[in-house]
């Protein structure tokens, strides 16, 4: 599993979203193209990696896959601290798992770091005649909140990778334009661990430290 | 011969005698001198014989009493108990988001596994998680509970069957023989959750305040190890905290965690404080490989331990590393992450 060090950027990205939306089937299509109909829940976070190549360099994504239920909120929401970007799940089969997407946004807020790149993903599209989310009612919220949108299906697979490439390429572009906004709040990996959006093994796009320029 | 032994237990299966066991005359005299707790004890830390562990268990949570003559009535009032308690709680409307997360985790409550895909089994479990949510509101269902349901489920159906629980199908079971298994579960699980009840409410402390204890202890015991950790950016809370949130049964097959179960039913604290140690003995297990490792590295392995092929000899081994640390740090561990002393006993 291990890719060493061969990557510029390392972004880390958490998943996040109501209990059975498909968070950890879309991680792990994305990371082993696998895909488990009867995946245990997650208790606590997971976590899986993969890089890929943005604008010629490789990006690799530190991906923590968190647990749905309220009542593991206190243990993962320690973990929105240093993401850079966030895919905030539903089911487009169940609209009450939607309509607690206004409530995942006010987590992020509190807990992550305000320049977060968040993506609202409606997963299980391949369940078209259970759709109980329109896919315009959805890219309006997304719209109005500033986010990205997409539809996804972990089971057949269809715009996993496009997901994925989509919110790193937009972190990435955030990054190498240096318009992060505070920047140096950002960087601050929680200890040790390698998460950062600075360059690494030498490319240097963007501002070492203090991002007040 | 076969109907006394299961009557001592309270059952009376006359008319099921074909479904279940005939149970050989040494079992029935093993069964009958059942008594002493010296004798349990012995046998629990040993590994309890797989015809004698429904029993077994059910004396060491102290859900069955010692003395036999007490037993059928104790166990007929607690199984008539879940029958009208259950009857009373899912005549009134439900807590909507109890069960909602209870009807989501029940169908991936051990996946692949015919017993537990079967739509009667999970019924039951249905019931007992939603029964235990409802009694204890400061925790309610919490994922992971479901769980811990399984190894009494499985051990307390043997009682009734020949062969392989997991591949048995529940429909063959005459439906107070399934109560009963479900009741005795139940109250089973409710035993041993009563002992770690913080670690399911809110901010879920008792993991918390287990996690900084074993970091605490794997500072003391392998230095090396505790600094590689940290040097890389490894936090217990990140691997760590399912190993106390489902008492290691992601990492452990459910054969394993029924062996391992067998030891702590001795101890009143094991599943609160002894887990602790064998958390601790099971991360000091995978020290070599792991100091080979990076952050990333550490994580996948952790996450996937490589315990696939473990019988009772490896949880045997892990018990008896577990009781070693124990013995030597449980007095130091009441220090570990407070500052209040207390006497060692």
């Amino acid at each position: 599993m291990a890719e060493g060090s061969n990557y510029d950027y390392l972004f880390k990205v958490v998943l996040i979203g109501d209990s059975g939306v498909g968070k950890s089937n879309l991680l792990s299509r994305f990371t082993r193209n696998e895909f488990n109909p009867d995946s245990k829940s997650t208790i606590g976070v997971e976590f899986a990696t993969r890089s890929l190549e943005v604008d010629g360099k490789v990006v690799k994504a530190q991906i923590w896959d968190t647990a749905g239920q309220e009542r593991y909120r206190a243990i993962t929401s320690a973990y929105y601290r240093g993401a850079v970007g966030a895919l905030l799940v539903y089911d487009i089969s169940k609209q009450p798992t939607f309509a607690n997407v206004a409530r995942w946004l006010k987590e992020l807020r509190d807990h992550a770091d305000s320049s977060i790149v968040v993506m609202l993903v409606g997963n299980k599209s391949d369940l078209k005649h259970l759709r109980a989310v329109l896919t315009d009612e959805a890219k309006q919220f997304a719209m109005d909140n500033g986010l990205s949108f997409i539809e996804t299906s972990a089971l057949d697979a269809s715009n996993v990778e496009a997901a994925f490439q989509q919110i790193l390429t937009d972190i990435y572009r955030i990054v190498s334009s240096k318009s992060l906004d505070a920047a140096d709040e950002v960087i601050q990996p929680s200890r040790g661990t390698t998460v950062t959006v600075t360059p690494q093994g030498g490319q240097k796009p963007q501002q070492q430290g203090g991002g007040c320029c | 011969m076969g109907r006394e032994t299961f009557s001592a237990n309270g059952l009376n299966l006359a008319s099921t005698s074909e479904l279940t066991r005939s149970l050989s005359s040494r079992t029935s005299r093993r069964r009958e001198r059942l008594i002493s707790v010296a004798e349990l004890t012995q046998m629990a830390w040993q590994g309890i014989p797989a015809d004698l562990r429904p029993i077994v268990w059910q004396l060491l949570l102290t859900y069955l009493p010692l003395p036999v003559a007490q037993r059928v009535t104790k166990l007929h009032a607690k199984r008539q108990e879940y029958l009208s308690m259950s009857t009373l709680t899912f005549s009134k409307p439900l807590e909507q988001l109890i069960w909602h997360q209870i009807v989501i985790d029940v169908p991936r409550t051990r996946p692949g596994v015919p017993l537990w895909a079967d739509p009667i089994t999970q019924k039951c479990l249905e019931r007992i998680l939603y029964l235990w949510a409802i009694r204890h509101p400061a925790s309610g269902y919490v994922q992971g509970i479901n769980d811990l349901v399984t190894p009494f489920f499985q051990v307390f159906l043997s009682f009734y069957i020949d062969g392989d629980p997991a591949t048995f199908s529940p429909s063959l079971l005459p439906e107070d023989v399934l109560s009963a298994v479900e009741a005795d579960s139940f109250w089973c699980l409710s035993n041993l959750l009563d002992g770690i009840q913080m670690n399911y409410i809110h901010g879920q402390p008792g993991i918390v305040n287990s996690l900084n204890k074993m970091s605490e202890l794997v500072g003391r015991i392998d230095r090396q190890l505790s600094q590689h950790l940290q040097n890389e950016g490894v936090e217990y809370m990140q691997f760590a905290f399912r190993w106390m949130n489902c008492l290691l049964m992601r990492e452990l097959s459910v054969e394993n965690t029924i062996r391992m179960w067998d030891t702590y039913m001795v101890g009143s604290q094991a599943f609160s404080q002894f887990h602790l140690f064998v958390c601790t003995a099971f991360l000091l297990t995978w020290s070599r490989q792991l100091l080979e490792m990076d952050f990333q590295g550490m994580l996948m392995f952790l996450q996937s331990l490589p315990t696939q092929d473990w019988g009772d000899r490896n949880i045997e081994e892990l018990m008896g590393k577990a009781w070693q640390l124990s013995n030597t740090w449980k007095d130091a561990q009441s220090h570990l992450g407070r500052n209040t002393p207390r006497r060692g006993v």
